[in-house]
């Protein structure tokens, strides 16, 4: 029966090829536009680390002294100080911990036919490589004790690997970095996280680091930062160590907490930090306070998704309305004007339902094109906003949710549309036909 | 007016299908003029006026990671060795770069550390007396940085003590105007205004203060630094491919990297906001097409169904331009209706993009010129089937009764 529908659905569409397309073109744009917006919205929004989301938080103090604010919605900073990065990753309660800093280094290679190139590398502590399941090809993140003493070693990403040495296994080898020799104690596969969810301060896309050294030798190495350096008051900063014992907030600090209860022991922890530090004339307010995030928070709370996104995303939906409120006027006129048929196929021994689903049917049909000719038209925009639009490259694209999302809300609107036209016409009074015939 | 009354008649007795093109025409409305204002917005914001010649300008980073180059000797010969390149107008080691989206801003006050005292954020440019050369913006008031003004420094342990900064910065430390010729403090250090520039704006142009400008005479050897060039019109891009060859013959332990046009950064910052207009000029252009051929083709199925009540009209007396001005004046009917409803949505929308998206209130200037715009559009998509209806000969009615 279903096939007998499709094929008087069919005909019936190419009965009337001008409305046909009229309707098909409204629906396929509909589900062009909104598929569009709605993939970059989607791809903006997505967690990628969904199994971490309760365990991986961001930590924040407001250290400011009263009477100096932060910008953000619930005044705390976003980067800590390196006096408290330090202090807070001396505790026990996380299950992992690290502390951050983007910086950067030129690399001079040890083959002369490749000349010197910048290279940007995150300071992080050995936990940070396990906290967001950094794969290895070879060997390992560096031992715990390099965290407390430092050591110049460090850990390269796979493409850094193929630029210095053509790939394969180079653990033991030397990095040059800024003159001063690194060992290499661990080689990553290809791997990439996006959005970049333990640093959002310089964009959330584009590409992670090639490159991984302790962040113990800060000191050491006197690294300079490479990212956001946020102050609240004026301090003289002549020296590296002026900068260390600064109020400054300019690192990341990341804990890995197993449960709840771990996490209430890590808001613990930090209010008897904060009390503790106020003893020692440092967070002079009244609402010293910490706060931890999980990752869905943290992306919510730095707004990754644009608003300029979601009012694209909220008009694509209303002009995917206008198109369905065309269609139905459409299929409303079409269908009534084919009441005679009807009348007679009524009149035949069709039942209301056979001829509800009839049209139905034949409605659905022009969901499926739609949606299939809809999801055509939005790869030609996504593929128009990566050319055009080289930030969004990463984001302007469709995965397997969007590619069934498309024709799902194609047939779900059209056959809502087509609800009403299809209920009416399977109301027609065989009699009233018959007469006219 | 005796007319409308039959069509009223007839827009009842299909009022489902008149409902749904009334609907189409508000929610048509609402969505037209809020993105054709959003638009507005957005071609403001990218065509304003940076006071720089940014496709002449150009930047590089320039980091140095031998340990036993002497920074500050070596920046003064690089300066030398790129001011020689023929085509280079002029150039200097910068702190940050103008328009680039990325930079420093401090703030300033009236009165020195510790005490409490008026203060605004500029963002600071710090380079030798041809910055504002480099730049290329004018002088408007007092005088320029000369040779003996610069401070060459290894970091802030000393500091110039002068400054030039933009008017709209000024004026907001000095509410009176007479900034010019006072003294303004970053923490404990003084720095005397010796003169006011032409609007430039800083490397942010989404920032509140972007018009908050400060140029400070000083140098500071750090083996991350960025540099300006200014070359002479059309001879950029010759330029900036000599640069890299000249500095590393100069000295090899350092990395130049990302030379880049600030036409380009420029373009690059402002992404969001072309992608935006882009979007809405897409959207608008396809809604305001679906929207069209929705109402032609509801008034083609129209004009068909009523082929017999045409002809007996026409049969009756009735003139061609009759039967086109029923058609147009239902339409007219159909799409008041809607814009009423149409300007009613507008400002519901616009009410909860401002709350939830802080954008401006929505101008009502906007709401007229898309109304207008959607009625001329409807009346256009409407004329076709009307013209087809006359076509259907008087006979049709005498025929098959």
């Amino acid at each position: 029966m279903f096939l007998h529908y499709i094929d008087l659905g069919w005909r019936s569409l190419r009965r009337t090829p001008v409305v046909s397309l009229l309707m098909l073109l409204a629906i396929a744009i509909g589900i062009g536009v909104t598929m569009t917006s709605l993939s970059v919205y989607h791809m903006m929004s997505v967690n990628p680390m969904p199994h971490k989301n309760d365990q991986l938080f961001a930590v924040q103090l407001r250290t400011m002294d009263q009477g100096a604010d932060w910008w953000t919605s619930d005044n705390l900073p976003f980067q800590l100080t390196y006096q408290d990065a330090m202090n807070l990753r001396k505790g026990s309660v996380p299950f992992r911990q690290t502390a951050m800093l983007k910086t950067g280094f030129g690399v001079k290679p040890a083959n002369p036919d490749i000349p010197p190139f910048i290279e940007t590398a995150r300071a992080a502590d050995s936990d940070f490589f396990a906290m967001y399941e950094v794969p290895f090809a070879y060997g390992a993140a560096w031992d715990k004790a390099v965290d407390l003493q430092g050591e110049a070693v460090a850990v390269i990403g796979d493409e850094l690997n193929q630029k210095l040495f053509g790939g394969g296994n180079n653990v033991g080898k030397d990095i040059v970095l800024d003159s001063v020799s690194y060992r290499i104690v661990g080689i990553l596969k290809a791997w990439k996280l996006e959005p970049q969810i333990y640093d959002l301060n310089n964009g959330a896309w584009g590409q992670n680091e090639q490159l991984f050294i302790p962040f113990s030798l800060l000191p050491i190495q006197e690294l300079k930062s490479w990212g956001n350096n946020n102050g609240w008051k004026y301090e003289e900063e002549n020296t590296y160590q002026d900068k260390l014992n600064s109020e400054v907030v300019w690192l990341q600090y990341k804990v890995e907490l197993k449960d709840k209860q771990a996490q209430q022991d890590f808001r613990d922890y930090m209010a008897g930090y904060i009390k503790e530090q106020q003893k020692l004339g440092r967070f002079k307010r009244d609402d010293a306070e910490g706060d931890i995030k999980n990752i869905s928070q943290w992306l919510d709370y730095r707004q990754i998704v644009s608003a300029d996104n979601k009012i694209l995303v909220g008009l694509s939906f209303m002009f995917l309305f206008v198109c369905l409120a065309n269609i139905l006027s459409l299929l409303l006129a079409k269908f009534l004007k084919r009441a005679p048929e009807i009348g007679v196929r009524r009149a035949l021994g069709a039942s209301k339902t056979q001829v509800f689903a009839q049209h139905l049917v034949e409605v659905g049909m022009l969901g499926l094109a739609g949606g299939a000719l809809g999801l055509l038209i939005a790869q030609l925009g996504l593929y128009l906003l990566r050319s055009g639009f080289s930030r969004y490259e990463a984001v302007a694209q469709m995965d397997l949710t969007m590619w069934l999302a498309a024709p799902t809300i194609s047939i779900l609107a059209c056959l809502l549309a087509g609800c009403y036209p299809a209920w009416k016409v399977c109301r027609t009074t065989p009699a009233l036909y018959l007469k006219t015939q | 007016m005796s007319e409308l009354k039959p069509i009223f008649n007839a827009l009842w007795r299909s009022k489902t299908g008149a409902l749904l093109l009334i609907v189409q025409i508000a929610v048509t409305l609402a969505i037209v003029s809020n993105a054709a204002f959003i638009i507005h917005d957005r071609v403001s914001f990218l065509n304003q006026d940076t006071g720089l010649k940014a496709e002449d300008l150009f930047r590089f980073n320039l980091y140095t990671f031998g340990k036993n180059v002497d920074i500050a000797k070596q920046q003064e010969i690089d300066e030398t060795l790129l001011r020689a390149i023929p085509g280079v107008a002029d150039a200097v080691v910068i702190n940050q770069v103008p328009l680039s989206g990325s930079g420093d801003s401090t703030n300033f006050h009236l009165k020195p550390t510790p005490q409490q005292s008026r203060g605004a954020r500029a963002a600071f440019f710090m380079a030798d007396e041809n910055l504002l050369n480099t730049l290329d913006v004018k002088l408007e008031d007092g005088r320029n940085f000369e040779a003996a003004d610069v401070v060459y420094s290894q970091g802030f342990d000393k500091t110039a003590n002068v400054l030039l900064a933009t008017r709209s910065y000024v004026n907001e430390l000095f509410p009176d105007g007479d900034g010019l010729g006072q003294t303004i403090y970053l923490g404990d250090n003084p720095f005397k205004i010796i003169g006011i520039i032409a609007p430039m704006k800083g490397p942010w142009l989404d920032d509140e203060q972007a018009d908050n400008v400060a140029l400070i005479p000083q140098v500071m050897a750090a083996p991350f630094k960025r540099v300006l060039i200014r070359t002479e019109p059309g001879r950029r891009g010759e330029v900036m491919q000599q640069v890299e060859k000249v500095l590393l013959a100069s000295e090899s332990e350092r990395v130049v990297s990302r030379i880049t046009g600030v036409d380009k950064l420029l373009l690059e910052q402002t992404s969001q906001d072309r992608l935006m207009k882009n979007m809405l000029l897409v959207l608008i252009t396809v809604l305001l097409l679906v929207t069209a051929l929705g109402i032609c083709g509801l008034a083609l199925f129209n004009v068909g169904r009523r082929t017999r009540q045409i002809g007996t009209r026409r049969a009756l007396g009735a003139k061609k331009s009759d039967i086109v001005r029923y058609f147009l004046l239902e339409n007219t009917l159909v799409s008041l209706i809607g814009i009423v409803l149409g300007v009613g949505l507008a400002l519901a929308m616009s009410d909860v993009l401002m709350r939830h998206y802080s954008l401006p209130r929505l101008d009502n200037w906007f709401i007229l010129y898309s109304l207008a715009g959607i009625y001329v559009m409807g009346v256009l998509a409407v004329y076709w089937p009307a013209q087809r209806a006359t076509l259907i000969s008087p006979s049709i009615a005498t025929r098959s009764v």
